[in-house]
């Protein structure tokens, strides 16, 4: 009999797994359950900022649910799983059996606990019903005033998005700088300055005390140096929490988030998950973390969906990795960035705008951090090798030494130490990937037509 | 739709770039080449082909995407703005690109770059199936064909830089 699949979620892990699934099995029942409709969140700046609809955010519609012969309950929520009885409940009574189940929930923005963070116009910036809820309370403002609580990485995605709207800006950060947990202090200094130079009023090592409301509506945030701001909206943005609540009664294992193996698979072996929601195996490491961040959700989505689908791949764990552009400057870190071994190179050119930081373990890198100007071809094109270099753990070798005198040289290094070719075996799922197969418009992949193409290649072979 | 870059092109197994690195005499041709085709501009800096020049160690040879069969830069897209063509190559939409970065943080080749002007991404297409680098090239240091596994030719070039560099450094 058909093996039935139920999948918890709508965001790219979900997703990814119910794509692989049916590309594997085309007899297989799929239902997937998503509050929201599927989506990736990681476009929602962009809508903010006005640059696409909020359509092109989506990743799968009602018909394209229908191509793929899935079951979508799109606005439903699952309220409890019961895994002795192998079914979900819905929010409308609903109970669906399963013979595997994928959990990809996600997670949430956590609230601010302090006086005031109950009023409208006090709101998280996560979801697409948040980034409408903005769009709404600021579309008659000409320039609305905005303040930020907390510093950190998709905080300022948003920000760097409402900086394009030209909107006026402030940040309030608990830690003595901005991205603690993203940049060391150095680079954040650096970020810290440009902020500043760009008109974004910074207030770093103060926290928020309490929020009250004018008579004209604007919102007076205190903080407990005693400065007050007078602002619109205010932004909580000070971390985010795994979404599990709902497995309580479960037996299913969590820590920080669900614990899974390298298939992706938790305790209970017809259960999986995956994507910000999964505590996972990390490459190059015997812990397991909560990478929160697409790639990884991604990789997980498709090794969960192998392995649902009955073939076994095992995942060799994820990599943290993040880009970001603040207003210009351009910051990436990867691995075990924040790592205090003092294994390190470090160069930094703060009026140059240059930081780069390599953290070795013996001969292998573990950690990078970037930051310098958007854009900048030589910083995106090292930043790529970089990145290969810790994906395939290589042993640099005499190399190491070589780098550290000559850190703009990476290039030299990646290749002289193999690591192209290292890569050209490593796989996540050993077999070519499909392009996804949804797209906003139905856009089609195609070279246009190109008359310097023409031009030029007519000419050489005339 | 579209499928209109020059010429017809034959049938048949996907090709590949595939680079002959001892016959590339750094001359940028390629660069140049692909700079015109890709943006109109002569300007090697918005090539997505890149020569390496390594002096020191006699070596030089032009880098550009492998059109992985599993590749990081079209999974880790989180609005699927990267496709593929009948050669296999994986295409960037522009009209879907929202210029996030994720795909030059994902390919761990370092080959798929941000325009700084328009803001999306730029990589290697292929030139719809008949690369201009290939054409340009003097001495077939690159050429497009039906090929053993895409890449072959880093293994031995990876020993050689390194060899030659050992060599002129004692
Ligand atoms: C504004 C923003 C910008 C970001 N930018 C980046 C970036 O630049 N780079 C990067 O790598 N990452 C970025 N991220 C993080 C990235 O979006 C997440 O890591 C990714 O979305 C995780 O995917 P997921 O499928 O695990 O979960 P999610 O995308 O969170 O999807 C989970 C879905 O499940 C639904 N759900 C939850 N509980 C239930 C339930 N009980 N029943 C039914 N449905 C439920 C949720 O509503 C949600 O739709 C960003 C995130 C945000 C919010
Ligand atoms: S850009 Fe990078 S990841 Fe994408 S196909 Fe080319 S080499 Fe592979
Ligand atoms: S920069 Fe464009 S092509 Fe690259 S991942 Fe982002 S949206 Fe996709």
């Amino acid at each position: 009999m058909a093996t039935q699949h139920v999948i918890i979620g709508g965001g790219p892990a979900a997703t990814n797994a119910m794509e692989t699934i049916r590309e594997l099995d085309q007899q297989a029942t799929i239902t997937l359950i998503s509050d929201e409709p599927a989506h990736s969140r990681m476009a929602l700046p962009y809508w903010l900022s006005s640059q696409i609809p909020a359509a092109h955010t989506h990743t799968a519609d009602a018909a394209f649910f229908q191509q793929l012969n899935v079951d979508a309950r799109i606005g439903q929520r699952v309220t409890a799983v019961d895994p002795n009885g192998q079914t979900v409940t819905l929010t409308d009574g609903d109970k669906l059996a399963f013979d595997k189940l994928l959990i990809a929930t996600g997670s949430s923005p956590l609230d601010l606990p302090v006086p005031g963070n109950e009023l409208a116009g006090v709101q998280n910036l996560w979801s697409l019903g948040h980034t409408q809820q903005l769009l709404d309370a600021t579309k008659d403002a000409e320039q609305p005033r905005v303040l930020m609580i907390g510093a950190g990485f998709i905080g300022f995605i948003m920000l760097n998005a409402m900086h394009k709207r030209g909107w006026n800006l402030s940040v309030v950060e608990r830690e003595s700088h901005v991205l603690p947990r993203m940049l060391n202090a150095d680079a954040a200094g650096m970020v810290n300055s440009w902020l500043t130079s760009r008109g974004i009023d910074l207030h770093c090592g103060a926290a928020v005390e309490s929020i009250a409301e004018e008579s004209d509506g604007s919102k007076v945030v205190t903080l407990d140096n005693g400065t007050t701001l007078s602002v619109d909206v205010v932004i909580v943005a000070i971390g985010i929490k795994t979404n599990l609540d709902f497995l309580d009664e479960s037996g299913i294992e969590t820590n920080q988030g669900i614990l899974v193996n390298e298939q992706m698979q938790t305790n209970l072996p017809n259960i999986f998950a995956a994507g910000d929601v999964a505590e996972g195996p990390v490459l190059g490491s015997d812990k397991k973390e909560v990478h929160p961040i697409q790639p990884t959700a991604v990789d997980h989505g498709r090794i969960a969906g192998t392995n649902m689908a009955g073939e076994t791949v095992a995942y060799r764990g994820s990599l943290s990795m993040n880009i970001l552009d603040c207003c210009g400057l351009q910051t990436a870190s990867f691995g075990r960035w924040d790592d205090t071994s003092d294994d390190v190179l470090t160069i930094s050119n703060p009026t140059g705008l240059v930081y780069r930081k390599l953290i070795w373990q013996e001969d292998q890198v573990v950690g990078a951090l970037f930051a310098g100007r958007a854009n900048d071809m030589g910083m995106l094109n090292d930043l790529g090798m970089v990145k290969g270099m810790l994906q395939t753990q290589a042993r640099m070798g005499a190399w190491k030494e070589f780098l550290q005198e000559n850190p703009f040289d990476i290039r030299r290094a990646y290749i002289a130490a193999g690591v192209p070719q290292q890569l050209v075996s490593s796989t996540l799922l050993g077999r070519p990937s499909q392009p996804r197969k949804y797209r906003f418009g139905g856009k089609v992949s195609a070279v246009q037509a190109n008359q310097s193409h023409t031009v030029f290649v007519d000419a050489k072979s005339s | 739709m579209g499928q209109t870059v020059s010429k017809q092109r034959k049938i048949g197994m996907p090709k590949s770039l595939k680079i002959v690195p001892d016959k590339c005499t750094g001359c940028m041709q390629c660069e140049l080449a692909c700079s015109w085709v890709q943006t109109g501009t002569f300007a090697p800096s918005k090539s997505v082909i890149r020569v390496n020049v390594f002096d020191e160690e006699a070596s030089y040879a032009p880098y550009t995407c492998l059109q992985c069969d599993e590749a990081w830069c079209m999974t880790a897209c989180p609005v699927n703005a990267i496709g593929t063509d009948q050669n296999g190559a994986k295409l960037v939409s522009e009209e879907l690109c929202i210029g996030c970065h994720l795909c030059t943080l994902a390919c761990p080749f370092g080959t798929v770059f941000t325009l700084p002007k328009t803001d999306k991404a730029s990589k290697c297409n292929l030139c719809g199936g008949d690369p201009a680098c290939a054409v340009a090239c003097p001495t077939s240091a690159i050429v497009y064909e039906e090929s053993t596994p895409a890449g072959d030719w880093f293994g031995p070039w990876s020993e050689k830089v390194n060899k030659n560099y050992v060599a002129a450094n004692s």
